[in-house]
């Protein structure tokens, strides 16, 4: 019931998604969602540092989008106030970030994942060993990193 | 009855994964909802979405509100009443 008419898109940074006259709306499309992930991604690793009070709040924005109104109806607070420690959560996940930088590298590792798994895919496709030399400086470069 | 369309987390850890809902404004938290209409996948460059563009406009013009991001996926589909 739900396969048929299921639309699926596609929003990519790269550039050829993008016609002349969309250009402007598609970026600000891309940077916008690229914010949840990257909210999402914050909470999951430093999540567990926040208070109980704090998580409560954060959790219902996040992963159940709420609205302000929401959640401060159900937290007997006023709107501001869940705003005030929305804006406070966010920092104190922003300043984990920047000292441990944990989203950063598992993101850069993850996409290096994904390259030496396309190479390997063309290796099987090719047989070509530049395939191979190529995975083995991406495995350096993680190793690097680690 | 207040309905909204809006995000549900779904995933693991470290992978979000996100459908599109639609639930009763007034039981957000107990997880249950109406109907599932799509799904938002960040995990993969670019990010795709689904959207059952039909049940999209049935509830919108029911007088489902949905939630800012919702709102933006759907304009991006272009999906309006």
């Amino acid at each position: 019931m739900f396969a048929q008419n299921k639309k699926v898109l596609y929003f990519g940074v790269k550039k050829k998604y993008l016609t002349l006259s969309g250009f402007p709306y598609m970026i600000y499309q891309v940077s916008e969602m690229n914010e949840i992930l990257k909210q999402a991604l914050l909470y999951d690793f430093y999540g567990e540092l926040l208070t109980d009070r704090q998580k409560e709040i954060y959790e219902q924005f996040i992963l159940d989008d709420l609205s302000l109104g929401e959640i401060a109806q159900g937290a007997g607070i006023s709107r501001q106030g869940v705003h005030d420690s929305l804006k406070r959560c966010n920092k104190t996940l922003a300043e984990y970030e920047e000292k441990l930088h944990l989203v950063e590298k598992f993101v850069a590792i993850k996409g290096k994942i994904s390259q030496i798994n396309e190479m390997l895919e063309r290796f099987q496709e090719t047989e070509r060993m530049e395939f191979i030399h190529r995975i083995r400086e991406i495995s350096d470069e993680i190793l690097e990193e680690l | 009855m207040a309905v909204k369309i809006r995000l549900r987390r779904m995933g693991k850890k470290k992978a979000p994964f996100y459908r599109i809902v639609v639930a009763d404004s007034r039981s957000p938290r107990d997880g249950r909802f109406i109907e599932e209409i799509g799904s938002y996948d960040p995990n993969q460059e670019p990010s795709a979405f689904t959207v059952n563009e039909e049940a999209a406009k049935k509830w919108l013009n029911n007088g489902a509100q949905p939630t800012e991001v919702v709102g933006k996926i759907f304009k991006a589909a272009g999906i309006e009443k």
